[in-house]
């Protein structure tokens, strides 16, 4: 891992809604091979943070570096309830000119989903869904990852397969920033934590283990 | 990226959403249930002694086409909006021209269909004698639903994100529409009643100017009504 060479690099972003500043002043550095967690309460700019990153969203003040393709999964799909798992994929591969059935095939066999590719996704469960979301996100074979609660609406065995792509993808180079409350499951995924309290990063520091974060975060939290 | 890039991307973008119409048919068979049932009342409702039906044949055809096509429209971005499917797309490497073009094609597959569908009921109707001068009319038709779609992308992009979107694209949409649709209704006009055309020619510039205007200001200003 090194710093010298960042995925992504934050120059002090701000992101404001009207009056109100949801992000404030965020400045960091994501190797290739590294992964954040961020981490912070209901409203603390996590997910507004991940927006900017991605691009989605401009930022207020300051700029967003990226290196090479982004791949997002949010809290909603980004796909098509009318269409199958499969043409959903095909048709984002389109976009980013990678629909070979073979990489398709073998995306939906890697989240658990090859059995049912051809059922529409309306059908499908949250948990579904939410392997089918990350299977999206890997399509253009990312160098930058973000990730807003990944593991929302996953059993054990859908979380593992998860935390075991993620490692892939982190041997692999990617940069990583994962904004989750499932601390206990992701741990082992990060780094370091960017700890989040009222749109600033309080603390960036190495990661520790899940009992270790909640307490950091609550004296930082406390703090305000 | 390079126009064969956006080409293929707008490709892609038409293609998806006329296959979830395809699937869902929803907006397919409600703006054709209402362009047969425009069609129906007006001619029923006319009274034949006082108005021929080469008079109120280039309105009915128009009104039809309009309000069935706004139906189409409105749909547009509706799509994108579930799953916020939208945020996919702007994650691509796809440029806002390639989803403008793409949703533009799209719609004008789905609106030329519910008008060619229509439009043999209209000469059924109404008895026009338009076989000599049909290309004519369908070329009229075509020009004037590409400035109706392309205006209609926008502004169905804009208001997408309002709580009754269904009800402000008409309110939005209409006046910009007035130019292109009244070309459309003269240009209807002169060829159902077999009228040389030298005189078609004004108005017939007239339309396509308003196309060309239409289709690149929209354009222009997809990229902003993208972002955010």
């Amino acid at each position: 891992m090194t710093h010298a060479d960042p995925s992504l690099t934050l120059h002090g972003v701000f992101r404001r809604f009207g009056y109100r500043w949801v992000v404030r002043d965020v400045s960091l550095d994501v190797a290739h091979g590294e992964a954040v967690l961020l981490v912070g309460g209901n409203g603390a700019g996590k997910t507004t943070l991940l927006r900017v990153v991605s691009g989605l969203l401009k930022a207020s003040k300051g700029r967003v570096e990226r290196q090479g393709a982004v791949g997002m999964v949010a809290h909603h799909t980004m796909m098509y309830d009318a269409l199958t798992a499969r043409e959903n994929l095909r048709f984002f591969g389109r976009l980013h000119g990678r629909s070979d059935r073979t990489r398709i095939d073998a995306l939906l066999d890697r989240m658990g989903l090859l059995h049912v590719g051809d059922e529409r996704i309306g059908t499908f469960s949250r948990g579904m869904l939410q392997r089918l979301a990350i299977a999206r996100a890997l399509l253009p074979e990312p160098r930058v990852l973000l990730l807003d609660e990944p593991l929302t609406g996953l059993d054990d065995s859908a979380s593992r397969t998860v935390v075991e792509v993620l490692a892939e993808l982190k041997r692999g180079g990617a940069g990583m920033m994962i904004a989750s409350h499932q601390l206990v499951e992701l741990v082992g995924s990060a780094d370091r934590v960017g700890y989040m309290v009222g749109g600033r990063m309080a603390a960036l520091e190495p990661c520790g283990d899940a009992g270790q974060v909640v307490q950091r975060y609550r004296e930082l939290a406390d703090r305000g | 990226m390079g126009s064969y890039e956006t080409l293929r991307v707008a490709l892609a973008i038409a293609a998806k959403d006329l296959l979830v119409e395809q699937r869902t048919k929803t907006a397919f068979f409600s703006s054709l249930v209402f362009a047969i049932l425009v069609l129906t009342i007006l001619y029923f409702a006319r009274d034949a002694t006082a108005v021929s039906d080469l008079d109120l044949a280039p309105g009915a055809l128009w009104v039809t086409f309009t309000f069935a096509g706004m139906l189409g429209l409105n749909r547009a971005f509706l799509l994108e909006r579930e799953n916020r499917a939208v945020d996919g797309l702007r994650l691509s490497p796809a440029t806002p021209t390639g989803i403008f073009l793409g949703k533009v094609l799209g719609n004008l597959v789905f609106v030329g269909v519910v008008e060619l569908v229509s439009l043999p009921l209209f000469i059924l109707f109404y008895d026009v004698p338009i076989w000599r001068q049909l290309g004519l009319l369908l070329l009229v038709i075509f020009l004037a639903t590409t400035g109706f779609v392309a205006v209609g992308t926008l502004f169905s992009a804009i208001v997408v994100r309002t709580r009754f979107s269904e009800v402000m694209l008409p309110v939005l949409l209409l006046p910009f529409l007035f130019p292109p649709i009244v070309a459309a209704v003269q240009l209807t006009r002169r060829i159902v009643a077999l009228r040389p055309f030298d005189e078609l020619t004004g108005w017939l510039s007239m339309l396509a100017a308003f196309v060309v205007i239409f289709f690149f200001l929209s354009l222009l200003l997809f990229e902003a009504i993208l972002e955010e």
